[in-house]
């Protein structure tokens, strides 16, 4: 029990590290990104990569993800973040197609849909994380990271110049913000930290293949953020939580039939959306309402 | 044409500007100074080019042709955040306010040219944040989201935030549109008092109290083109321009 628990401790670390993330650039920037995982695959592979083939030592793997991944989003964010709005949700959706069609097809590096298999355990100053407990603590640690570095970053001038962008490009523009070279480095803070997210899940899982990186895994972290609260510093947080623990949950409802809990689960996730979007639109933490009328 | 030339030092200078759109020419052969310390206000029929002279200037159209300098320097190729770090902004008809940010944050973020964490003057900034919000007497509501704000307060945050920028010229898109008297009055002095302090301002305007309360000179356009320029009561006056704003056209 202890175990199942934990399980689902460290997989909500690793979640609540990536929905954190992708608020950051769809809350705050307004970006609407369906290429999140892609990010997140990225530094899971590159942790894969380097732990099996060079070295497993966390700070190392941990630091080349993120690098890769923030490199990778920054390569692929410059021409995409020249197209707004809609377009840019159309463009990262292209992104995520390409993205799971390497990760299937690079076999050199991913091993092809097979993925990679014996990924060690990472090691920091000599210590092995074998433990699950070591291991749940690591996960915390790094999302305390990732909330801090997150809370810094959005709470000062740099989480102004983002919301302004969102608000209105135009007025941001007119007042000096450079929209571009903002909304590009937003990016790679965003994939970098995703990329940190892979690192602690190939890590963890030990095997990685490309079902865990495809477009439903973007769509579940978008929800956990509109139902958290988009814009807002806990709110991804507890969209992870609820979302996380919502199929834990419904295994102990003794009436529902196991073999109907997924499709189950997709209801309950779906009617949560709609509901929040119409009394709370601004999610669980969010405010009641996110727009007055002008 | 009407002219009137001041012996100021030409803040920006406008030559033989021109903008197509297609087949619609915008902008056509507008030249127009504007000196520092000096007033001056766009007036026209709808449709006239006026804020599509402001885009321009502003970096967010490029001229099909002719040439603007600022400062006696081309600002050819500058893209609107570096033309507003030269030090010209605008304000718009739309507002375009930061909707979800605070009143302060509105402020605050316009103060802050660069995005990095470290900012240097931040005390001095908050300071000045501070002051600006107690001028346009939005201090009491500086934690209010800008969505939240009734009309006139967001015509004021509009104002506090071009207060921010620390910019030497101006450009004022119908800035006092739909304001109530008391409001007017309040708004017409501050930009007066910030006139004395030697901000350049160009306002474009529909109400003729405020192109006659506040303006040094003005600049009449009508289908792009640059009819007449000249102190309020010159232009005013004229019968031609009035017709024309008015609608009446021969």
């Amino acid at each position: 029990m202890i175990a199942y628990l934990q399980n689902i401790a460290v997989l909500f670390c690793i979640n609540a590290i990536l929905a954190l993330t992708l608020n950051f650039i769809m809350g705050y920037a307004g970006i609407f990104s369906l290429a999140h995982a892609i990010f997140f695959g990225v530094g899971a592979y590159a942790t894969a990569y380097i732990a099996m083939h060079a070295s497993d030592s966390l700070l190392l793997c941990m630091a080349a993800s993120a690098a890769i991944s923030a490199i990778l989003s920054m390569a692929l964010a410059l021409p995409a973040l020249r197209v707004r709005g809609e377009y840019f949700v159309a463009a990262s959706l292209g992104l995520q197609v390409i993205g799971v069609t390497i990760f299937s097809e690079w076999k050199s590096i991913t091993g092809g849909l097979g993925g990679m298999i014996g990924i060690p355990r990472p090691k920091l100053w000599g210590y092995t994380f074998n433990d699950d407990t070591a291991f749940l603590m690591l996960a915390l640690v790094v999302l305390g990271i990732v909330v801090g570095i997150t809370a810094l970053l959005v709470r000062g001038s740099f989480g102004r110049s983002l919301m302004a962008i969102r608000d209105s490009e135009s007025a941001a523009q007119t007042y000096g913000k450079h929209v571009n070279a903002v909304k590009t480095l937003s990016v790679a803070v965003a994939a970098g930290l995703a990329g940190v997210a892979g690192s602690l899940y190939a890590f963890y899982i030990s095997f990685i293949n490309v079902e865990s990186f495809v477009l439903e895994t973007s769509i579940l972290l978008m929800a956990m953020v509109i139902i958290g609260g988009t814009g807002t510093l806990f709110g991804p947080i507890v969209g992870a939580a609820l979302l996380m623990s919502l199929p834990a949950a419904l295994t102990y409802l003794p009436f529902l039939p196991p073999t109907e809990l997924g499709s189950i689960q997709q209801i309950i996730y779906g009617l949560a959306m709609v509901l929040l979007m119409m009394f709370r639109p601004g999610g669980l933490v969010g405010g009641r309402s996110k727009e007055k009328s002008a | 044409m009407t002219t009137s030339t001041s012996p100021q030092e030409i803040l920006l200078e406008i030559k033989n500007v021109n903008k197509n759109f297609g087949g619609l020419q915008a902008i056509d052969d507008v030249t127009l100074d504007l000196p520092a310390g000096v007033i001056t206000t766009l007036v026209g029929p709808n449709g006239a080019g006026k804020t599509t002279l402001f885009n321009l200037i502003t970096g967010h159209l490029i001229p099909s042709s002719g040439t603007i300098h600022w400062l006696g320097k081309p600002l050819k190729g500058f893209q609107p955040w570096q033309v507003a770090r030269l030090g010209i902004a605008r304000t718009f008809q739309d507002l375009r306010l930061y909707s979800q940010m605070t009143v302060e944050e509105n402020v605050m973020t316009v103060t802050e040219r660069s995005s990095w964490l470290w900012q240097g003057g931040r005390q001095a900034a908050e300071q000045r944040v501070t002051e600006i919000l107690t001028e346009t007497q939005l201090l009491d509501k500086r934690h209010e989201r800008a969505v939240d704000l009734a009309y006139a307060e967001r015509k004021f945050l509009s104002l506090a935030r071009i207060m921010a920028s620390e910019a030497k010229l101006w450009l004022l898109d119908e800035p006092a549109s739909g304001l109530d008297p008391r409001s007017f009055d309040r708004f017409v002095t501050l930009l007066r008092d910030y006139a004395k302090r030697g901000i350049t301002i160009c306002i474009i305007e529909h109400n003729l109290d405020i192109v006659i309360k506040l303006s040094d000179r003005v600049a009449f356009l009508d289908q792009g083109k640059l009819l007449a320029q000249g102190s309020s009561e010159d232009i005013l006056k004229d019968p031609h321009l009035a017709a024309i704003y008015f609608g009446e056209r021969a």
